[in-house]
Formats: C-alpha cells, structure tokens, sequence
C-alpha cells in the first residue's frame, strides 16, 4: 500500500509534468515488475514441484498407467496398499532405516567435528578426508561397497584369512539393510560435521573456560556446555537425516539390486514407487498413492522433531 | 489493474508453458502406406551402435539413396533401462517413428495406440516372414499385429569345462535336460565343497516354459505356472539353492552379476550371446581357452526363441516413408545380411534354409550355428507378451521366498500366479 500511494502524492502535484509522468509510468510499471522479477522462480517452481506435487495428489485417487489415462478410484488404491505385502515390506524397512541411520549421523559427525575442530598442523586434510565420501558419486561409492561385501569380496577374503568365515553381506537380508545404512552413515559424516563445526564455531569460549575453571572435563563439558548449545543445529541434523533416510533409495537400489534384496525383502517405499510407477507397464496412480504415504510419513517425522526441539526449550 | 491482470496472465502462461511438454504428442499419423516414400524419420535401436554402427550407417545410406528426399535419423539406447526410455518418450510424445522392440514392449506400446497395425499399413509384405514370427507381435485381446519380426536368437548357454572336468564331469558332454542340469550341478556342489555352483540364476517364466509348466490359459486371460510341473521346478532349485548348486547371491543376482560371476569363474554355466565371447576373450582369457557352448536346457525339446521386431510409432508423420524403412530393414535381403555379421537368425520365410544356415564346415563356428538354426525352426518364445515387469518381480519375490524355505514351493507358486493374475486384470 506504501509504495502505491506514494507515487499518487507526487503525481497529483501540479504543475510538474514530468514527474509525473514519471510517476504514472512508475505507477504502471510497479504491479508488474514484481511478478518479472519472481516469474523465473514461480516457473521453476511451479514447474517443478507444484505441478509434480498436485499431478501425483490426483494420480493417487486414480488407476493411470504409464501410457493409459486414468479414472477415477476413490480410496481404491489406499485399500490396496494396506493388503500389499511389499508396501508393509518397503515401510519396515524405511523406518528402520531411519531407526538405524539418524542416531548414527547426529552423534557421529559430531565427534568427527570436535575432532578436527582444532587448529593443528595437517588438519585440514582430515577435514577434506571425512568430506570426500558426501562429494563422491553414489553410484561410484555403491559400486565399491559391492566389490568390499561381495561373497568373494575384500571384506569376505579378510574374514575367510583370520578365520571367521564368509558373511553373505548382500544375500541376507538384515545384513544388506545394514551395510546399506554403513553405506548411508559413511557417506553422510561429512556434510553433518560440516554443519556441526559452523554452530561450534558460534559456542562461546567463555562458557568453556568458565566451567573448566568449575572443575569440569571435557566429557562433563561436552554435555553441558557443547550439546546445549549447539542443540537446534543437532535437532536440523536430526530432522535432515530422518527425511533423507525415510527416502533412501540409492543405496539400498545399488547394493540390494533393482529387485530389492533376497525375494524383494529389503525394498524401501522409495523403491518402490519406483518400481510400481516406472516402465511401459507402470501404476502411476498407484505409485503416487504410495508417494502420498511417503509424503505424510515425512511431514510427521519433521513435525516430531521439532516438537521434541520445541518440548526441550526452557 | 489492467497491468496486474496482464503481469498474471504471463505468470500463468510461463507456469503452463513448460507443462504443455508433459502432454503426449498428438498428431496423430494414419496407417496408409501407399503414398510417396519422404520425409524424416527417426530409428531407435536397442544398444546396437557400438558393434555396427558401419552396417547402420550403410543400410541407411542405401535406403535414402533408393528413396531420394527420405533423412533417417539413426538413435540407439543403452540396453539397461531400454523399456523406460521407450515409456519415457511414449509419454512425452517423442517416440521415434521407427523403434526396435521386442514382443512384450510391443504391447503396451498397441494397448495405449501407439504401435501402429501392421495387418493394415502392411499387410503386403506379411508372406515375406515366418508366420510364427508375424504372429510373434500379436497381442492377446487385440486384433492386428504391431511390427514386423527382425531377428531371432536362441541365446547359447555358455559352460566352463575345466570347472566340469575338476568335478569328474564329461566337458564334452553338458546337460541338455533339467534332470541332466540339476544332477551335474549337485555333483559339482559336492566336489566343490559348495565353492562352484552351477547356476547363478533363480528360475524364470521362461524356465518353467522350457521344463514344460503351462504358463497361461489358451484364452490369455490367466496365469497357470503353478501346476504340478512348476511345483516340480521349483523344487528342484530349492534343493539346488541349500546344496550351493545355486549361488548364493542368485536371489537378488541381475543378468550383469550373474555374468560377473561366470566371467571370475565362481559359476559353471551361465546364459549369454555371441558377443559375450568376445568379451570373455579380452576380459577373460582363461576362461575363454575353457569355454564351451550348448544348447539351452529344455525337457520339452523346445528352446526358448527371443524375437526381436521392428515398431511403427503409429503418430508418426510420414507413415509411408516409417513403414518403408522398417520393413527394408527387415526384408530377407537385409536380415541375412545382417546375420552374417552377428549370430543371429533371420525371421524371413527361407532364410533359414540358406547353406549359410544348413552347411557346417567344421568350425565350431558353423557347428553352433547350424544347430541353432535348426533349433530355431522348433522354438517357441516361452516369454507371454502380457508378462509384464511387475509380474517379473512378483515371480521373483515368491521364488525366492521359496529358496529361502519360508513358504512351500507350491505357496510360492500360488502366490506369484494370484499376483500376475491381479496385475493382468489391472492391465485392462
């Protein structure tokens, strides 16, 4: 309203033609120029998120496939889902997966953070080094897992020479979801430590020195000056790597095979929208139903985490 | 005002725009053939350049020469992820006019109007092929046929001798049966200390075709390979499975994998086609002085026959000029030529007779080949065309559910059948 009425003011002064044709031209231009401005961005996301979001809502109310238009089912597709043995399969192992992972990558990239926090001589290649994995391809860090778990793998050769015998890494499928969550784990320090040594870098000095001089050790400090404050960069953590682990999908795809482990058992909800939706053959309307449920499953995770986050302040 | 209301009309109109993509492309072409041969086309195969790119370029060039004022756009996708490049392109309407195919891709494509009926934009050149071939590309519960038949193959299954000869077996003489298979592969478990197997593969639709299961009803409208013989299959490789005649990972194993373990020799057989020697050879030489090759195993006395056909986008825009070139690439003249640069078999009615295909001169060259060909004449494509990805994976879900011991073979069965059935439905 501001910015409309001020150029009224200066137009309706007469006697000052050219200001005010300035203003009327300004006047014009003003409701315009912000929706130039904010086209590229409301393209792109309405492009690439609206559209996508509120064509797969639809889609989950009907039987489209890959190549046939769909009618509309209802909750037909929803009724489904819960007789569907591999949809019960994919949320199991999700939520274990999220169980499994984001303990591990809120605690873990944290210590590594506190490890190469300090300014000593050669440790910015240790800091390069636990951030490596986060830059490497997935596919390429999939591939060397493989080579590592496989039966006649470097892992399997080492446990065969002192003896322990050949573990089926890939071919049972809890030890599979656990490697995959190894896979998840390694390949994420980095990037949490990253964000853990930004919010260490904000603790203040003082606060340590203070309880030092208390008489408190590094572990007693840890837990009462370091994890206090830095707890909404853990609760960010643990909110970023639940929804990621919910969704996981490359690891599992790339160690598990495209056909999800022994009989499909270590299949992840993510895959299998992918393979219920995909191919000449594929139940989009029944993949988007199951992408709603990923979907929801997500928004209460986050919404879990913050409310811990929120129940936790003073 | 009028400013806002045009500012929201662009943003509308940018919002939509790149929307209007996602649309199939209409257009729709027509299945008369009869006019003049021009205009460009587009020709997609399946992960071929690579080893012929010059045969293309040639059987390209030749054509535009006979029909001046015809562009063949030649474009070929890797072989993995084949099926959801076509879907891809299908969806966006950019399905090239021309696109190699194979029975079960072939009817989707005709189920959703996209494949265009050969029985009426060329049914001129039907006498040309084999009639089993023809009818290869038929889809149940459609009328018509939707491509024309290109090559077949019976793909050879490639074994290990030395592997066969540490286990007291004869090298010379591989299993040729089920029963023949699962007796060797027992042995070569035991000698071995369960360190060999024999097979890195859970059976597929097509081994239960070959071990004489019945598959689907004559109507096409059910699925029954889990009768008395696919119990008996089943079986069979579960007792495989728990005497490490079958890999361990050949639960979650993909034809790559299963490869990977025949090249490093920790599998004794393994399926494949003529080009893998050629990979064996550089990538494996001890392996390839050991390689030896056979027919498929089969109790029906019937090999399975992979077909592989010749689509026509039915939207294309130059209907005369797509049929023209699929069916100059298919014609007797072309295939055989084709044939004598890769093993594979022509689906042109007397091909096959050709000394080419009749006459040993005794390489071992000759001798796979004139015996496939001879097995081709008998063969059957075990594969259903309505056998669709998801029916795949749900086989392979309750095999391996039955390997593992956690349901009885014949529960398997009955599950992975009442599952098929359901997708079939869903299928429309």
């Amino acid at each position: 309203m501001a910015t409309s009425t001020a150029p009224r003011t200066h137009a309706s002064r007469p006697g000052r033609p050219p200001e005010r044709r300035r203003a009327i031209r300004i006047r014009r231009q003003l409701p315009t120029s912000p929706w130039l401005f904010a086209a590229p961005g409301l393209v792109i996301t309405g492009g690439f998120i609206l559209y996508p979001f509120v064509s797969t809502v639809i889609n989950a109310f009907t039987d489209r496939r890959t190549l046939l238009p769909g009618r509309f089912v209802g909750l037909a597709n929803f009724r489904e889902l819960l007789h569907d043995d591999m949809f019960w399969i994919g949320l199991r192992n999700s939520v274990l997966y999220v169980v499994g992972v984001v303990p591990a990558l809120v605690l873990l990239p944290l210590l590594l953070a506190l490890l190469v926090q300090k300014n000593i001589p050669g440790i910015t290649f240790f800091r390069s080094a636990f951030y490596t994995p986060v830059v490497a391809s997935i596919v390429v860090v999939g591939l060397i897992w493989v080579w590592l778990l496989d039966e006649r793998g470097l892992v399997n050769s080492l446990l065969e020479t002192i003896g322990v015998g050949k573990v089926g890494f890939l071919s049972d499928q809890w030890l599979l979801l656990l490697s995959a969550m190894a896979v998840t784990v390694w390949k994420g320090l980095g990037y949490y430590m990253i964000i853990y040594l930004a919010a260490l870098a904000n603790v203040p000095r003082e606060l340590h020195e203070a309880a030092a001089v208390d008489g408190a050790g590094p572990v007693r400090r840890l837990c009462t000056v370091t994890v206090p404050a830095i707890r909404s960069t853990m609760v960010l953590v643990a909110a970023l790597s639940s929804v990621s682990a919910f969704k996981v999908f490359s690891e599992v795809y790339l160690l598990a095979s495209p056909s999800g482990g022994p009989a499909g058992e270590d299949t992840t909800l993510v895959m299998l929208v992918q393979r219920t939706g995909t191919g000449l053959t594929g139940r989009v309307g029944y993949a988007s139903a199951i992408s709603l449920v990923v979907f929801a499953v997500t928004v209460v995770l986050m919404l879990l985490v913050l409310r811990a986050d929120r129940r936790e302040e003073p | 005002m009028p400013m806002s209301r045009r500012a929201l009309a662009a943003a509308v109109t940018a919002l939509v725009l790149p929307l209007s993509a996602c649309g199939s492309g209409g257009g729709g072409g027509s299945t008369d053939a009869s006019g003049k041969v021009e205009g460009d086309i587009t020709f997609q195969t399946w992960n071929l350049r690579a080893n012929f790119k010059d045969y293309f370029d040639g059987l390209i060039g030749d054509f535009e020469k006979k029909y001046p004022g015809t562009h063949v756009k030649w474009v070929d996708q890797p072989a993995e992820g084949y099926a959801d490049k076509i879907s891809a392109d299908a969806a966006g309407g950019t399905l090239p006019d021309v696109v190699n195919v194979s029975p079960d891709l072939v009817a989707p494509l005709a189920r959703a109007g996209l494949a265009m009926d050969l029985d009426k934009a060329a049914a001129k050149y039907k006498g040309e092929y084999l009639p089993g071939a023809w009818a290869g590309h038929q889809v149940p519960g459609m009328t018509g046929t939707y491509a024309f038949p290109w090559y077949l193959n019976t793909g050879p299954l490639f074994y290990n001798k030395a592997l066969f000869e540490k286990a007291g077996l004869d090298p010379e003489k591989p299993p040729k049966t089920y029963g023949e298979l699962f007796a060797d592969a027992l042995r070569m478990a035991d000698e071995s200390g369960g360190r060999v197997a024999t097979l890195a593969n859970i059976p597929t639709i097509e081994d239960f075709g070959r071990y004489g299961a019945s598959l689907m009803d004559k109507a096409g409208t059910g699925f029954t390979f889990n009768d008395a013989k696919g119990v008996e299959l089943l079986t069979r490789y579960k007792q495989l499975y728990d005497a490490k005649a079958l890999d361990a990972r050949a639960l979650n194993a993909t034809p790559e994998s299963a490869g990977k373990e025949f090249l490093t020799q920790a599998v004794a057989m393994n399926p494949g086609s003529a080009l893998d020697l050629d990979n064996f050879k550089k990538q494996a030489p001890s392996l390839y002085k050991n390689i030896g090759i056979t027919d498929q195993i089969t109790n029906t006395g019937h090999v399975n026959m992979y077909v592989m056909g010749l689509m026509v986008n039915s939207r294309t825009r130059h209907t005369p000029a797509a049929v023209a070139f699929a069916h100059y690439v298919t014609d007797a003249e072309h295939q055989m030529s084709f044939a004598k640069k890769v093993a594979i078999f022509p689906s042109t009615a007397g091909s096959l007779d050709d000394p080419y295909f009749t006459e040993e001169d005794g390489t071992d060259e000759t001798r796979v080949r004139v015996a496939a060909a001879k097995s081709l004449k008998s063969a059957v494509n075990y594969t259903p065309v309505l056998f669709s990805d998801q029916m795949k994976t749900a086989l392979r879900n309750e095999v391996g559910k039955a390997l593992q011991g956690r349901q009885s073979p014949k529960a398997a069965l009955d599950n992975a059948v009442r599952a098929c059935d359901r997708l079939l439905k869903q299928q429309g």
